[in-house]
């Protein structure tokens, strides 16, 4: 990248789910200050993470990226049994909210913001698709000011949502929602890091040749949960001075791990000043995340 | 930078599955919508619909598959991409519905045979389709579902652009997707936004849209012959938080987004030669968006509505009727909608003051602004341009 894109902050709430869902509705209130009525669980957690992210101030020039793996499953399954088994049409407000950028929307509206919104989802690279979707913006000029975030929600019951996902029935199941700002302007706050690199490889070796190019001394490694062990331990070979970054660790699944990765090296206490984050689908197509603190 | 060009294209609408016949069609007044019978549960409701033509298919999963896959082919084909090309390109796919239609079909299926069901139990999720598309055709770069309602392909045409410009990537597969499903229907059936005649953008008995089908695909990359001269000049997108069902009625937002494309695009208004309206024949939208061209153009250039001829095509509506537009425009004619949103006459809409193109006339090449405006406040313009560069 050649303009520098600086991070000034991250912000998350994941919280794992037994078997009934936590109330967000008071969560939702107490971090925003405000009362919303009528919204779902990806709206709430939404706002929560974005609210945590910017403390409820950012420029008003500040543009949304919002992904997801699977979108807003809560409201699109509630509205499908309603439909199919009870005969129940949509309620006007409800259907509305199906668009999934109407988080967007809602974030927008608590930050009081005007510029670029967009929600993209993808099976194995959310929070990484929405990365490359604002640093390209960034780099391009079409802002200086990005929020970038991704969601999962899970539906009850929680055995049918494991089925829907394809999980064992012993697989403990959770929610996410994790944010950052960037920015490419100097806006009166200290950063936190810089974004490096957010990029796309669509085979092996190209992206060995590249982790070849980085040379930073002190790199930290951390992997997205759909890179197998065998590739871990290639990938791990090809750094000097490595040390994993383990963000993962006692995390329940939800489809957008990598969405944390960022904000927990940027917490962390970690040595390295480096975060080389790496995430594969099963075609063998990789996607990376490089920052610097 | 260089821009990236229209290299290769297709589309299948409710005017026809090839290009030459939805063009013809295009030369002709739009006609009434049919009806689809919409059952869910013990209920069923006649519904108006533009149905895919030339597409009888009743399994919603073969149909999806079928139609997208062709016009990626025929795309890819007319493109001329070489298989090295085609593996690293980017999928970038603009939708509302994904592939809801077959999960419905799944469901009420399973629901026969036991009540207690699991809904998704297939496809749970967006990124599937996606997915599946692009593991069908051999690519293998980046992939992008944009949700973003009726901008959705329009915003993944503005940002496979951008990723070409910014050397991401080389070229990109633009898709727009949008098929017949019960959800859809019956909740703009609930928002009682459905009419059952022709759509009437800009007309004074203008009463509401009739959704439509339709399937695109457009491949995006550097130029390759002198005969590609389709490009994105400019785009803008703007969230306003009016409110999430409609787009602020004074315009502000409307006329912000339109000069934010213009300006990207580095054209004064009066550099757009003709405007493809996002026309919902809704009372506010059109109000809506009829206040927001007239506080950035001091004189409207002509305006072309297609959602009359094929109706709305929801998330695939950014793709679908760009193409639809360059394919009249390389056939060197503004498409025209005669009796509709002509507010020149005693009895038009005197309020918004703008009336659609009435009559098919000559056009020649130039810059084009595209309008589209969505549910969640998403508002989109792009600004094409088949100019000589």
């Amino acid at each position: 990248m050649n303009k520098a894109i600086q991070i000034y902050a991250s912000g998350d709430h994941y919280h794992q789910v037994q078997e009934t869902l936590p109330d967000l509705k008071e969560l939702t209130q107490q971090v925003t200050g405000k009362s919303f009525r009528r919204i779902g669980r990806f709206i709430q957690l939404a706002m929560i993470g974005a609210a945590r992210c910017t403390q409820l101030s950012v420029p008003k020039n500040t543009a949304v990226y919002l992904s997801s793996g699977r979108g807003d499953l809560e409201l699109t399954v509630e509205i499908m049994t309603e439909l199919f088994l009870r005969s129940q049409t949509p309620k006007p407000l409800a259907f509305v909210n199906t668009v999934s950028n109407a988080a967007c929307f809602y974030v927008a509206q608590l930050l009081g913001l005007k510029s670029r919104s967009n929600y993209v989802c993808n099976l194995h690279f959310a929070f990484e698709s929405v990365l490359q979707l604002a640093a390209t913006d960034l780099l391009l000029g079409n802002t200086t000011s990005a929020l970038v975030g991704s969601i999962d929600v899970v539906t009850q019951p929680v055995n049918d949502h494991r089925q829907r996902l394809k999980l064992a029935s012993d697989t403990t199941v959770g929610e996410g929602s994790h944010w950052l700002w960037l920015g490419t302007s100097d806006i009166s706050k200290p950063r936190l890091g810089d974004l490096i690199a957010a990029e796309h490889f669509n085979e092996k070796e190209p992206l060995i040749e590249w982790i070849r190019q980085q040379s930073p001394e002190k790199l930290a490694l951390s992997f997205g949960q759909h890179v197998n062990t065998t590739d871990q331990g290639i990938l791990r070979s090809l750094i000097t001075h490595e040390q994993v970054f383990d963000y993962r660790v006692n995390r329940a699944y939800y489809d957008c791990h990598s969405g944390a990765a960022i904000g927990e090296f940027l917490r962390s206490d970690c040595l390295a000043q480096t975060l080389l984050h790496i995430n594969a689908d099963r075609d063998g197509r990789y996607s990376v995340m490089l920052v610097n603190r | 930078m260089n821009p990236c060009y229209f290299l290769g294209s297709a589309l299948h609408t409710s005017l026809g599955s090839t290009l030459v016949a939805q063009v013809d069609a295009l030369r002709r007044p739009p006609t009434p919508p049919g009806t689809v019978t919409v059952h869910y549960a013990d209920k069923s409701q006649v519904l108006p619909y533009k149905l895919l033509a030339d597409c009888d298919m009743e399994d919603a999963a073969q149909k999806l598959h079928s139609v997208v896959d062709k016009v990626i082919d025929t795309a890819l084909e007319s493109a001329q991409l070489t298989r090295s090309e085609r593996r690293a390109a980017g999928l970038f796919v603009g939708t509302s519905s994904f592939d809801i239609s077959s999960t419905e079909q799944e469901y009420r299926n399973d629901l026969q045979h036991n009540p207690a069901a699991l809904l998704m139990r297939t496809h749970s999720s967006q990124g599937m389709l996606g997915d599946l598309l692009r593991r069908r055709h051999g690519l293998y770069g980046p992939d992008f579902s944009f949700n973003t309602a009726c901008t959705a392909s329009a915003n993944a045409l503005m940002y496979a652009d951008a990723m070409i410009r910014s050397g991401r990537i080389q070229h990109a597969l633009v898709m727009g997707i949008e098929l017949h499903n019960s959800l859809t229907a019956l909740g703009f059936h609930g928002l009682q936004l459905l009419t059952t005649s022709t759509m009437k953008p800009f007309d004074r008995s203008r009463n509401g849209l009739v959704l439509g089908e339709g399937c695109s695909a457009l491949v995006l990359g550097p130029r390759k012959s002198s005969q590609h001269q389709w490009h994105l000049k400019g785009s803008a997108n703007l969230c306003d938080t009016h409110s999430v069902s409609a787009t602020n009625p004074d315009g502000s937002v409307v006329a912000e987004v339109i000069g934010a494309a213009v300006n990207h695009a580095a054209l004064r208004p009066q550099d757009i030669a003709a405007i493809k309206v996002h026309g919902t024949a809704s009372l506010l939208n059109d109000e809506a968006e009829a206040a927001g061209m007239k506080r950035v153009f001091s004189e409207l250039p002509p305006l072309a509505a297609i959602k009359p001829f094929i109706g709305h095509t929801l998330g695939a509506c950014g793709l679908n009727e760009l193409l639809l537009f360059c394919a009249a425009a390389d056939r060197e004619f503004l498409i025209a909608t005669p009796g509709i949103g002509n507010n020149a006459v005693e009895d038009g809409d005197t309020k918004l003051g703008v009336s659609l193109n009435q009559r098919t006339c000559e056009m020649l090449p130039g810059n084009f602004l595209m309008n589209y405006f969505g549910f969640g406040g998403n508002n989109t313009a792009l600004v094409i341009s088949n100019v000589r560069e």
